[in-house]
């Protein structure tokens, strides 16, 4: 067939089409197989960028979801240097928004200039309003990065319990260190896709951010503030050195509160060594001797392991204890005979030795153990101190012990020791974390830790009920509450002074108590270390009303029912002895030459069971008198008619139904006492 | 068929140059110049009249005609077809970055303001508020809580 030249043209040019087509494929070929990786790489360097996902910490929460400690994010300011075309003209314009100084901004842009520096912070964290005032000046030479803080939006609240954070954001001190890794999350990687412009149109997840965890405290920030107001009213008045304050619910031994004096604010920096001081969590981490507030631990411990009852009567010596050698005092002038009941509300030195002494020394130290002293808690805290507690005693270490001294406790373990008596014997480790949550997770509830039976629940009860004898009757008056009834003890220990090697001037002034006694909802321990002497300076003085207080609004805020009229007054024994001073002159080295001597003299009358029972203290159970029938819930009428039928003679205070007594039921009581009865509406 | 020229003048509307009557030109061999190429032709106007010229039906053009059309049609489509997916995943792409970035200021924004709330509740301030404006501590059993909504954090969410 001819062809045209037309037709043959056609075919020239769709041969030349044809090679065009194959040449191109063939580069194709060539860039996107054998040379795919080179170029990919180029390419991904040119549109795509790979960026860290920073995560935030966890927020710690109170218990009622009220945010104590959370991350914020904001942007921080910074420029180049070398590309700011006049330092003077940016420095007041960066200062007329920002809180800085125009002329020593100046001078550091000029400074890092010279040094041919390319970065310089302008100002960290700013304001929302100040980020977008910057923005939209729309300069190229400045610059933002998105930083996180921590934030504390009650301020000072528990910020013991909370810690800080360093620069890097990881935790210094409180659970913000002890929790680190749950709060820390993990930073995720993610591979941005921009255009030419930067502008960025496609994501993809590299590595998925794991946040840090939201952990819930059983911190109550309500009962929280109440404790370190109340505390820092007390520090004022009896300037004491060092001070806390620990609420825990009865019932869970969850932490409600746990405040230290001096306090801090976690966003402030630390400046200075009274700064760095303040952050010590002492009512964890500096354990102290405890003083008479350990007679609870005592007279519970005799309780438990000897015939011992509270109408028990035990010979006090009239103020002086004799140990071989060795003479003690009582404190305040010195008792007779007292009740082991009356032991406890006037706090008699001698009687406590006289009990630890029927109880021996093993049993002692056992006991001891078992209320939890000389071991951490486990609340996690950290440097939680485990107190002193010796595994070998010296000859006189169980008068010291009996007494509160040669034995140092923090405030959480006396907290723990006291929850023992509230919670009908049984111990359980304070609890400052409810759950731990993930944003997208079902919340890690933490554990409750094993309950461990410390005393029997009659004999918890018996301790309960002595303890209201001290709040009612003894020198801890002045923790009486309003509408509630209140058991507890005070303390007050001679601060042994390390420059001279005695017990000096200093005291440390304990309440440590419980409310309502029958049916206890929280515990409170406060401690005030470093008071000054004299009367002002003792538990029941310093540190009863902080109790009060304290528990008068834990009690509200928690809902609990009263257990008493409001117009409820006792208003007996209105000039009692608040000294409730504990010996501490029991030198531990002339001590133990006395008591062995006093050992050898006691082996021969030492009951099974017992490691030292004093010839010349011996304790006689006896008392010859009528029992103290039960008058509580009865009227005037009946109780009269009661008090005939039992032939003791009763002195009535106040009108209604009969609320309180003194001696407690089933004492037995001299022919010639009175039976104190509280009646009220 | 229309010459580059007729259309040009079509469009001018010039009209047809008149013929030109060529002087006779007299040539003195000696003296003149080589003649440039096609220096004797001149350019004119030549009027076609096509009316009565008919097309002749051609059915199989035509409808070679279509389906180039078609198949074009059918390429740019295939072709669009192919683009449209990337060119709306670019788009989209630019909006969720867009929304993206919204969400986490609208999440910064909200801690933000979780934290003021938080600020504003504190036990301190509420104090100070109470005492500022002579409250007195209400007795046990007589505080009345509000209803709450879920997730609310004000203190008086009864628990």
């Amino acid at each position: 067939m001819h062809e045209t030249p037309e037709i043959k043209r056609v075919r020239l040019l769709m041969r030349m089409a044809l090679l065009w087509a194959a040449i191109i494929f063939a580069r194709l070929v060539y860039l996107q197989v054998f040379q795919h990786s080179t170029l990919k790489h180029v390419a991904d360097l040119q549109h795509a960028h790979q960026m860290t996902v920073e995560v935030p910490r966890g927020t710690i929460f109170d218990r009622n979801g009220v945010p104590l400690a959370k991350s914020e994010t904001l942007e921080s300011v910074c420029v180049n240097p070398r590309r700011v075309p006049d330092a003077e003209v940016a420095a007041d314009m960066l200062s007329g928004i920002l809180d800085v100084d125009s002329k020593a901004l100046r001078a550091k842009i000029a400074d890092t200039a010279k040094d041919d520096g390319g970065f310089l912070w302008v100002q960290r964290f700013i304001s929302r309003e100040q980020s977008e005032r910057l923005r939209s000046l729309n300069l190229d030479w400045i610059e933002f990065r998105t930083e996180s803080r921590r934030v504390h939006p009650n301020g000072q609240l528990a910020a013991h319990v909370i810690g800080t954070v360093n620069s890097e954001q990881k935790g210094d001190s409180g659970l913000e260190l002890s929790m680190n890794s749950d709060l820390t999350g993990m930073p995720g990687e993610i591979r941005l896709e921009t255009d030419p412009k930067r502008r960025v149109f496609g994501s993809e997840v590299e590595r998925s951010a794991i946040p840090g965890k939201d952990i819930t405290l059983t911190i109550d920030s309500r009962i929280q503030y109440v404790a370190e107001r109340e505390l820092a009213l007390a520090v004022e008045n009896a300037h004491p050195r060092t001070a806390s304050v620990v609420v825990l619910d009865a019932k869970t031994a969850e932490v409600l509160a746990l405040a230290n004096w001096p306090t801090f604010n976690p966003d402030d920096p630390v400046r200075n060594s009274s700064d760095l001081a303040a952050r010590n969590d002492v009512a964890v981490t500096s354990p102290y001797e405890p003083g008479s507030v350990f007679k609870v631990v005592t007279l519970s411990s005799a309780l438990e392991t000897t015939d011992l009852r509270p109408e028990s009567i035990i010979p006090c010596m009239n103020g002086v204890l004799r140990l071989g050698r060795r003479v003690i005092r009582e404190a305040h002038g010195g008792y007779g005979k007292l009740s082991l009941a009356d032991v406890l509300a006037k706090s008699s030195n001698i009687g406590a030795i006289q009990i630890a002494m029927r109880m021996g020394q093993d049993n002692q130290h056992a006991y001891v153990e078992k209320f939890g002293f000389g071991q951490a808690t486990g609340i996690p805290l950290p440097s939680e101190s485990r107190g002193t507690l010796r595994k070998k005693w010296q000859a006189t270490s169980f008068a010291s012990v009996a007494i509160g001294h040669e034995i140092a406790v923090t405030a959480v373990q006396l907290a723990q020791a006291c929850d023992v008596v509230a919670n009908n014997g049984v111990l359980l480790p304070p609890r400052l974390i409810i759950k731990k949550q993930r944003s997208d997770e079902p919340p890690e509830y933490e554990p409750a830790a094993r309950p461990r039976t410390v005393l029997r629940p009659e004999i918890a009860i018996t301790m309960r009920q002595l303890m209201e004898g001290v709040v009612l009757h003894g020198t801890g008056r002045r923790a009486r509450l309003t509408g509630y009834t209140a058991g507890g003890k005070t303390g007050t220990a001679q601060i042994f002074d390390r420059a001279t090697h005695s017990y000096g001037r200093y005291y440390n002034g304990s309440f440590m108590g419980f409310a309502p006694v029958g049916n206890p909802a929280i515990v409170i321990v406060v401690t005030l270390n470093g008071t000054t002497g004299g009367a002002a300076g003792y538990g029941g003085v310093v540190a009863g009303p902080v109790f009060k207080q304290v528990a008068t609004a834990a009690l509200r805020i928690l809902d609990v029912p009263r257990d008493l009229p409001d117009d409820f007054k006792d208003d007996s024994n209105e000039n009692v002895d608040m000294n409730d001073l504990s010996i501490a002159g029991l030198d531990p080295t002339t001590g133990s030459e006395l008591m062995s001597q006093t050992q050898s003299l006691a082996q021969a009358s030492k009951p099974p069971g017992q490691a030292f029972f004093v010839g010349p203290v011996a304790v006689s159970n006896v008392v010859v008198g009528p029992k103290v029938p039960d008058f509580r819930g009865m009227s005037m009428r009946d109780v009269i008619l009661r008090a005939g039928e039992a032939g003791v003679s009763v002195e009535t205070i106040g009108h209604g139904i009969a609320r309180a007594q003194s001696p407690l039921p089933g004492m037995m009581v001299p022919a010639e006492e009175q039976v104190k009865v509280q009646f009220s509406r | 068929m229309a010459s580059l020229a007729t259309v040009y003048n079509r469009i001018l509307g010039a009209k047809v140059a008149p013929e030109i009557e060529t002087p006779a030109v007299v040539v003195d061999q000696a003296d003149s110049l080589r003649a440039i190429p096609n220096e004797d032709i001149y350019l004119f106007v030549k009027d076609i009249d096509n009316s009565r010229v008919i097309r002749q039906a051609d059915p199989k053009a035509r409808i070679d005609c279509w389906r180039m059309i078609v198949s074009g049609g059918i390429a740019v489509t295939f072709l669009v077809g192919m683009l449209l997916p990337g060119a709306a995943s670019r788009i989209a792409g630019y909006q969720i970055q867009t929304l993206k970035q919204d969400q986490q200021k609208l999440l910064n924004d909200k801690a933000a303001l979780e934290l003021d709330e938080a600020r504003l509740l504190s036990p301190a301030r509420l104090e100070q508020l109470a005492k500022r404006q002579q409250f007195i501590d209400p007795a046990p059993q007589k505080i009345i809580y509000l209803d709450a909504k879920p997730g609310a954090i004000a203190l008086n969410v009864k628990k």
